[in-house]
């Protein structure tokens, strides 16, 4: 007798508590559900904005998702095959899209909705959201890294990249001649990837010929004279010393420290290195002398009658495939990304606009004085390999490119185009 | 009390300064850089130069309080539930070890420490997998679970362990004055076994809080999340920042308990382990 | 000479019992208790682990990829061919080896001299020494990853500038850039995390010393270093031995460390990251679920050795009876 009632009231327990954790209770106006990156808490305040633009047709709450790209890809993708429904809006980094788009995880864009947000939209935002052809997320804001650069060091090498745009050979040696240290990306990380895709690009190549192949047929272009040009110069980089010591651990935040030292000459990082830096000033940590000495242009290019193609970045809206409420959620996805709040975003948070016309905003042009190279940048930006395998692509060129310093034009392209190739055959360990 | 030489003082003087900052300096260094400006974190110095609350704001009231505090919730309730129901289950199967003649007592304990060495790497996946298709990813309970295959199995060791050096007479003479095993267990042995119960509890507490494996792999929100996998979402002003204040100071705040708790019961804490460890 | 030290103690409280007379019902009875009482952390103790061992086991047959559920297929081991050929593998196979044992040894040598301090401190100085050296053991190990990380950082580390004196060490060294380096930096944070551990259980080994025999050597004339190794270490062989077992198997599952570090950057990867990366990362659960059996085959390896050729004796050091 006793053995059995304390059983049952074991199961009980269990399911009791099962059900708890299964059910969440559902009154009100339907709430979505907005996972977004983290930032200084614009999504937060855009969500809430939309909120009561909806007039009680509906609400919207935030997520945080983790700081790195790929580990909000790991969290998206892992709920997202297990067919959440708590999923309603995503703010998606765009390498990862297509992974997400292809088995269907994202719910398609209406033809009409497509339209009107990809209205005055800068080219490389809507080709970071688009695949096989069709718009499967929704463009949020853009991001492109700019040739940021100490005046007093340009001057003195003669050049002035506001003018006449630069080549990577120009800054190098420059760098080189007056002991300088330059701000690249060297950490083994996203960042790292950025970097070899903006050289590959701007040398007129493409890191996948292919993009929408299956994984066994994914073809790379780095054996090519594009992928030697690019390990050219990030060897030559991390052999001379010109990245500094720290450039094998280099990520964005570190690139800018180093570019605030005194022995900091021209670096490519994103704008958020300006609100950064004035803060830094206003702090008392460093002079104020040194904002009037940083200048910024167009990315470097990699020849010299051959224009750059920027890195892009950004966040693109996508919609849970498996969300209850789809139309509220491209509806809300449609108020998160008007001008206003675009510009809004990118005046407090510092993440440009993807939409031309919130560069025209006051708020912005006061707040980030580059705000026209950086509309200038996007257009000609090149989004990294659109493919289903991005994670795998980017994985292995991070290992095979890195450290820096054994980058060999002769060697790496032909490494990690087989390392690669047997890892998306599943003949390889990453 | 013994008198010691000059020259025995001041080896006991040098070997103390040398533990001390051995065990603490990491410490001290992680207070002193949660105190640093942001914008003053890469001036390589030990001691901050401007000292400041700025990274304390941040995760209790500012940007990143809707990550850390649900996180610290969640980090003291998942362990002081994964550490109370695994005492009670290790009390009740210590108790049986300890004084109970039973075939499958060897076994038990194998598998207590079989289970002990397990790699939880190994075992994240499948439950990932399985938590998804019952409802229990991201949960409290799909955290509690799991916890329980890191506090379970040391909780028996050391309460057996301890429940061996209880004097049983007391539970023999109650037991020869007519109470049944269940009773003598209870009148008898648990004053006997409080402490004993309270070491392992500490002790699995430390554990249960000390996860980040199954914490990462096993919650996505913050309905679930505890706070060593959510060092890895914060952000600085912007998301290329490093949010190295802001990691440190929740660093410090989940920190301090543990620092409070040692200072409190280290003796416990000692006799805990090493009871558990090798004595009978 | 096996564990006989430690073993005694261990089997007093069954060997008063005076079960001879009241076998029969009195035994089934407390055969019963015993499996009610016990049964539910048996119970759940097997079902946190070999259920999802077993179904790893299942899972590491097929080619498996999270994001592509509709082209999974049964490829009968071809996952444990990819894994055991490829050099990665290995490669994480050395450096953890490397690890392990290169921290269990430190730590052996620290954690017997913490023991030292602690078994012999005077009474005054006892509660601050035990109290510190809790410390690092009660601290959660990514807190004290990121401890180690942000002092050795090129950036905003002071270790640079602390220690410029030391030969080698200066302001433009970057830790974290090489493999030797961040191995260094990533070993002394686990052997500052778990030398606690360690050193409470070679405590607990010093303290079954007898005390009288020591005495007797150091009236024989003995000198301290003579009692340390013909009475002392004999005695607490079996400790060390638990010891050494039981950090060997919780360093192999490192993981933490890593990844708050270098992320298995330069050569630092490690296997417990490697398995993790492919399963949780890359969502390849086929492969991922091969590296994950293959861990844990390395683990009852390593048990196995230790248990067999070096007769570590767990039953009766762990008071098995």
């Amino acid at each position: 007798m006793r053995r059995r009632n304390r059983g049952m009231a074991a199961t009980a327990a269990l399911a009791l508590a099962l059900t708890l954790a299964a059910c969440a209770s559902e009154s009100g106006p339907p709430t979505l559900t907005w996972y977004i990156n983290p930032d200084n808490g614009g999504q937060v305040e855009i969500a809430s904005r939309c909120t009561e633009a909806a007039e009680g047709e509906y609400r919207i709450t935030t997520e945080v998702l983790p700081r790195d790209a790929a580990s909000q890809r790991e969290q998206l993708a892992r709920r997202l095959a297990a067919k959440d429904s708590s999923i309603d809006i995503m703010s998606l980094d765009p390498p990862f899209i297509p992974e997400l788009a292809e088995p269907g995880f994202l719910a398609p864009i209406p033809d009409d909705v497509a339209e009107a947000v990809t209205a005055d939209v800068v080219q490389g935002a809507i080709d970071g959201a688009t695949w096989r052809d069709e718009l499967v997320a929704i463009p949020f804001w853009a991001n492109t890294q700019l040739l940021w650069y100490r005046k007093s060091v340009a001057e003195k090498a003669g050049l002035d990249p506001s003018k006449e745009p630069v080549t990577w050979q120009q800054i190098m040696d420059a760098a080189a001649e007056q002991g300088k240290v330059l701000g690249v990306q060297g950490a083994k990380a996203e960042s790292l990837t950025v970097w070899i895709n903006a050289l590959v690009e701007s040398a007129g190549g493409h890191i996948i010929e292919n993009p929408e192949a299956p994984a066994d047929e994914v073809e790379l272009g780095l054996e090519s004279d594009a992928g030697r040009a690019a390990a050219e110069i990030i060897g030559t980089i991390g052999r001379e010393g010109l990245g500094g010591a720290g450039l094998p651990t280099a990520d964005e935040n570190a690139t800018m420290t180093v570019f605030q030292r005194d022995n900091g000459s021209f670096m490519v990082n994103w704008p958020f290195v300006w609100s950064a830096t004035n803060a830094a000033v206003e702090d008392g940590t460093l002079d104020a002398d040194l904002v009037d000495d940083i200048g910024w242009a167009i990315y470097p290019r990699v020849d010299e009658g051959t224009e750059a193609r920027p890195p892009y970045g950004g966040i693109n809206l996508g919609i849970g495939a498996f969300s209850a409420h789809v139309d509220f959620a491209l509806a809300a996805a449609q108020c998160i990304v008007s001008p206003e709040n675009q510009a809004y975003y990118f005046a407090t948070n510092g993440n440009p606009p993807a939409s031309t016309k919130a560069y025209d905003d006051e708020a912005v042009q006061e707040a980030f004085p580059m705000a026209d190279v950086i509309r200038e940048s996007l257009e000609n930006a090149a989004p990294r390999p659109q493919t289903p395998y991005y994670n795998e692509v980017s994985t292995g060129l991070q290992e095979t490119w890195h450290p820096p310093a054994s980058v060999d034009p002769e060697t790496t392209p032909t490494t990690s185009t087989d390392f690669i190739t047997a890892v998306l055959r599943g003949e390889a360990l990453l | 009390m013994r008198t010691l030489t000059t020259r025995a003082k001041v080896a006991w003087a040098v070997i103390t300064v040398v533990v001390l900052v051995w065990a603490l300096l990491p410490v001290v260094s992680i207070i002193a850089t949660s105190f640093k400006l942001p914008s003053q974190l890469n001036l390589g110095t030990f001691w901050p130069k401007t000292w400041t609350t700025t990274n304390y704001e941040q995760i209790f009231a500012g940007s990143a309080k809707d990550l850390f505090l649900p996180a610290l919730r969640n980090s003291i309730g998942i362990s002081l539930i994964a550490t109370f129901v695994a005492v009670v289950l290790a009390t009740l199967a210590a108790y049986a070890i300890a004084r109970l003649d039973f075939r499958g007592k060897k076994l038990i304990l194998t598998t207590a420490l079989g289970v002990s060495i397990f790699p939880v790497i190994s075992i994240v996946t499948p439950l990932f997998n399985l938590w998804r298709n019952i409802g229990l990813y991201d949960t409290w309970l799909g955290l509690i679970i799991p916890y329980l295959s890191l506090t379970l199995p040391i909780s028996i060791w050391t309460l057996a362990a301890f429940f061996r050096q209880i004097p049983w007479e007391l539970e023999q003479a109650a037991q020869v004055d007519g109470a049944t095993s269940w009773q003598a267990f209870r009148k008898a042995i648990v004053p006997l076994a409080a402490p004993g119960v309270f070491t392992t509890a500490l002790i699995a507490f430390f554990i249960a809080w000390n996860d980040f494996v199954y914490g990462i792999s096993l919650t996505s929100t913050s309905a679930a999340r505890p706070v060593p996998a959510a060092l890895a979402f914060f952000t600085g002003a912007s998301q290329f920042e490093e949010p190295t204040g802001a990691i440190s100071a929740a660093a410090v705040v989940v920190t301090i308990p543990v620092v409070i708790l040692v200072l409190l019961f280290q003796r416990q804490i000692v006799s805990g382990l090493t009871q558990g460890a090798v004595k009978g | 000479m096996t564990s006989s030290a430690v073993a005694p103690g261990a089997t007093t409280s069954e060997n008063g019992e005076p079960r001879a007379a009241r076998r029969s019902d009195r035994a089934r009875d407390e055969a019963r208790l015993g499996w009610w009482l016990a049964g539910p952390a048996f119970v759940v103790m097997l079902a946190v682990t070999i259920y999802p061992i077993l179904q790893a086991f299942y899972d590491s047959l097929f080619s498996y990829r999270l994001t592509a559920p509709s082209d999974k297929e049964f490829n009968a081991g071809q996952n444990y061919v990819v894994v055991l050929s490829d050099p990665v593998f290995w490669q994480a196979f050395l450096v953890t080896a490397v690890i392990t044992i290169i921290t269990v040894l430190v730590e052996l040598v620290l954690g017997f001299f913490l023991a030292l301090v602690m078994h012999r401190a005077i009474r005054q100085l006892r509660g601050v020494l035990r109290t510190a050296i809790l410390v690092p053991y009660g601290i959660i190990t990514v807190v004290s990853a990121f401890a180690w990380f942000y002092a050795f950082d090129i950036n905003s580390g002071f270790v640079n500038h602390w220690f410029d004196w030391v030969p080698g060490i200066d302001p433009d060294l970057n830790w974290f850039a090489h493999q030797g380096t961040s191995l260094f930096v990533i070993m002394a944070s686990e052997i500052w995390k778990t030398t606690p551990f360690i050193s409470l259980l070679l405590l607990a080994g010093l303290s079954q010393v007898p005390g009288e025999l020591e005495e007797a050597a150091q009236v024989d004339g003995a000198t301290a270093w003579q009692r340390l190794q013909r009475v002392v270490l004999p005695n607490m062989k079996a400790a060390i031995m638990v010891a050494v077992l039981f950090r060997a198997l919780d360093a192999f599952r490192i993981f933490d460390n890593v990844f708050i570090m270098t992320n298995g950057a330069n050569g630092t990867d490690v296997l417990s990251l490697l398995a993790y990366r492919t399963s949780i990362g890359r969502l390849e659960i086929g492969l991922g679920s091969a590296i994950s059996v293959l861990l844990f085959l390395c683990v009852i390896g390593i048990c196995f050795v230790a248990i067999k050729l070096f007769k570590v004796d767990l039953a009766s050091a762990r008071g098995e009876g």
